[in-house]
């Protein structure tokens, strides 16, 4: 019956997306979704029911870096057909926007897999529909302050939504003190990823380090070693589903310990919807950093050609991490890029609890801030450093003059460290003639 | 000679929400630029204070369950040390759930009032039929008279300082302010203390309360000297002590950047 009743919901959808994208209202992502989830809420689940294989991703950073390595470790499966969300479509009507723009006119989806990644509210109110056979949970850290509250909340509902799925396989963070309670009392059968304790103890957890059980299931990244080219390289060992796991050597081409724990999640996904450790690793190979998430852009003018790469900030954690980061570079040259719209986080407190005073550590050659708070990220910076930068921080709220400014400065085949806000992130990419869409 | 002073951060692993940090990475730094020697100390859980000891207290906002943890800690072991203290002029800066903490009364997440701390004579209640949802956004407000003159007779030469306070608000509780209190400054922007009365911030003799933060003193270099003249002043015994110029170009700057949004 309604798979007879979907055929004029997606009838008036495409025409919807057609009529936006042709008027310019941009690229028509999120209304059909929004519509149609309004007046047929049974859509999103007549839709998402075709597809054998659903994968949900939620957590408060790394969703769409994990989602992306996935991707590309399903791909080099044999027949493997992925659906995906777009990088922060995670509303549900962004994900039922992306199943009515991918099925056929009939409201059929020809796909193997759905890998989706879940805004952390929305898991509970659309988990049942979703039936997920893997939910996975990169971590839970303090978000701006005017998103949600409080992460206490966050982390209740998360566990609503799992309790939702007692079919489900999880894999948490298992270094992260909230992840690893999150199936406690739960039938879900749950898998641990974790950085061997000399990684782990570097990165800002709130409350005590977790360590998992050492006979509990999961994987352990070992032998970490962040590369020149800021590709990372480690060893996985552990146990998924009673099978012993062994791998030498792995390789991801995001940079930083973050983006270990994205890939030994990705991986321990991929294992337990029956991928061989080989192909994991080789598909993870084959994984390019995007959309803001340690994405490299270039800049060319005449013989000259700048480089940029981009590591997205979200919150106090990830800044946090992505400047440990940058202390081993040598000469650095960094594009502060921060604003304050609603997806950013209006209030900017957060860049105080953010620790730039890592960067007393670090080689600076220049700075610049921009964006619509780049005088409260100066501020932030007089206060971290120990001694002033050698060259003045210059300040300008345009992004495009920060572009041009830092293009001047730069020598040709330097490369330039952006640090953005989401939407800094976005009118960047624009500007560097990128478009919104993450794939 | 170099003057020394003894701050002191309530409860830090607990009371640490949004950026509340900031305030004591401020203190710290501009007490290296002004040539003041200054100690930081931690007083926690199951601490008890030493009396007079300490010359700036700080407190932050935290969660419910912490919020509600420290009150019963709070009068077992800190009252009557800290209260002796604020007493006799020791400052003490509560901002956003610190602010509402240290009144007579604060409200949870639940809407449930609850005893505080009782360090300042303020109460904060259930939001009524004046505010409709939480009040969240920039806050602007004009420094009271007094208040204003006072920042201004802290600096050893005449300093151009701006008549505002800038910063970030969240709140859904309302605080009102009892018998000696007065408010810090008059809201332009924003809520401030409560949606009936634009006032914002509260005092009582050096004991503040704020609810911006932002946080509240990178972008008010002028608030953190007051606290930092005040402390130096109960600490010496000297009421005419009074504090170099920082050039505060780059917090300056900040602040009027948030001014000008709002052409307030």
């Amino acid at each position: 019956m309604s798979s007879l009743l979907l055929i004029p919901i997606v009838a008036f959808a495409k025409l919807l997306t057609l009529v936006l994208q042709r008027s310019g209202r941009g690229s028509g992502t999120a209304l059909p979704g929004y519509i149609v989830g309004q007046y047929f809420p049974f859509v999103l689940g007549a839709l998402v029911r075709q597809i054998p294989t659903v994968i949900a991703i939620t957590g408060t950073n790394g969703k769409t870096t994990t989602q992306t390595m996935l991707s590309a470790i399903l791909t080099q499966v044999e027949g493997g057909k992925i659906l995906r969300n777009r990088a922060g479509a995670n509303l549900s009507q962004g994900i039922l926007s992306e199943l009515l723009k991918q099925c056929n006119g009939w409201g059929r989806l020809d796909f193997t897999h759905a890998i989706l990644e879940v805004e952390e509210a929305t898991l509970p109110r659309i988990a049942a529909l979703l039936r997920p056979r893997v939910i996975a949970v990169t971590n839970l850290y303090r978000d701006q302050l005017d998103a949600y509250g409080e992460i206490d909340r966050t982390e209740k509902l998360i566990r609503e939504g799992i309790a939702q799925c007692p079919q489900a396989q999880v894999v948490v963070n298992g270094d992260d003190p909230r992840t690893v309670r999150l199936t406690q009392g739960l039938p879900n059968p749950t898998y641990f990823v974790s950085l061997a304790e000399e990684y782990a103890g570097r990165l800002p957890y709130e409350g005590t380090l977790h360590r998992r059980e050492p006979d509990s299931p999961g994987l352990e990244a070992t032998d970490i070693h962040i590369n020149q080219d800021l590709t990372t390289d480690f060893a996985i060992q552990g146990r998924m589903a009673g099978q012993t796991i062994a791998i030498p050597q792995a390789r991801t081409a995001s940079p930083g310990f973050f983006h270990v724990y994205n890939a030994l999640t990705a991986i321990a996904i991929a294992l337990l919807l029956g991928v061989d450790s080989r192909t994991a690793v080789q598909g993870l190979q084959t994984f390019q950093p995007a959309f803001g998430r340690g994405e490299m852009l270039t800049r060319q003018v005449g013989n000259k050609q700048v480089y940029y790469r981009l590591l997205l900030v979200k919150n106090p954690a990830s800044f946090s991490l992505s400047l440990e980061l940058l202390r081993s570079i040598p000469a650095l040259k960094l594009l502060l890029a921060i604003n304050d719209n609603t997806a950013d986080g209006k209030d900017v407190s957060w860049l105080w609890d953010s620790e730039l005073e890592r960067l007393n550590q670090a080689q600076i050659d220049w700075v610049i801030c921009t964006g619509r708070r780049a005088q409260d990220m100066r501020v932030r910076l007089k206060y971290a450093l120990d001694q002033p930068t050698t060259q003045p921080i210059l300040t300008v709220e345009s992004i495009r003059a920060a572009i041009e400014q830092s293009f001047e400065r730069a020598q040709t085949g330097e490369t330039v460290f952006v640090m953005p806000t989401y939407t800094a992130m976005l009118e960047f990419r624009k500007l560097m003639g990128k478009t919104l869409d993450a794939v | 000679m170099t003057y020394s002073l003894t701050i002191t951060h309530l409860y830090p692993d607990h009371l640490n929400l949004y950026g509340d940090t900031g305030n004591l990475i401020v203190l710290r730094r501009r007490c290296q630029w002004l040539g003041i020697d200054c100690t930081v100390k931690a007083l926690t859980m199951g601490d008890r204070p030493t009396p007079g000891e300490t010359d700036l207290y700080f407190m932050g906002g935290g969660q419910d369950n912490d919020q509600v943890a420290v009150v019963d800690d709070f009068h077992g072991r800190k009252y009557d040390t800290i209260k002796a203290d604020t007493e006799a002029g020791a400052v003490f800066l509560g901002v956003c759930g610190g602010y509402q903490l240290m009144g007579n009364t604060f409200l949870m997440g639940n809407g449930e009032e609850t005893r505080g701390l009782g360090i300042i004579n303020v109460d904060t209640r259930a939001p009524g039929s004046e505010v409709k949802q939480r009040c969240i956004g920039n806050l602007i407000a004009e420094i009271l008279p007094a208040l204003y003159q006072q920042m201004l007779s802290l600096y050893t030469q005449p300093k151009a300082i701006p008549h505002t306070l800038v910063g970030f608000e969240n709140h859904s509780g309302q605080t009102y302010l009892g018998a000696g209190v007065e408010p810090l400054a008059k809201t332009l922007v924003g809520f401030g203390n409560n949606a009936s009365a634009d006032y914002e911030g509260a005092r009582y003799k050096n004991v503040f309360g704020s609810y911006m933060h932002g946080s509240l003193l990178p972008k008010n270099p002028h608030f953190a000297d007051l606290l930092l003249g005040l402390a130096l002043r109960y600490r010496s015994g000297d009421s005419t002590l009074t504090l170099p110029s920082l050039a505060d170009r780059e917090e300056l700057a900040a602040h009027q950047y948030v001014v000008e949004q709002y052409h307030a």
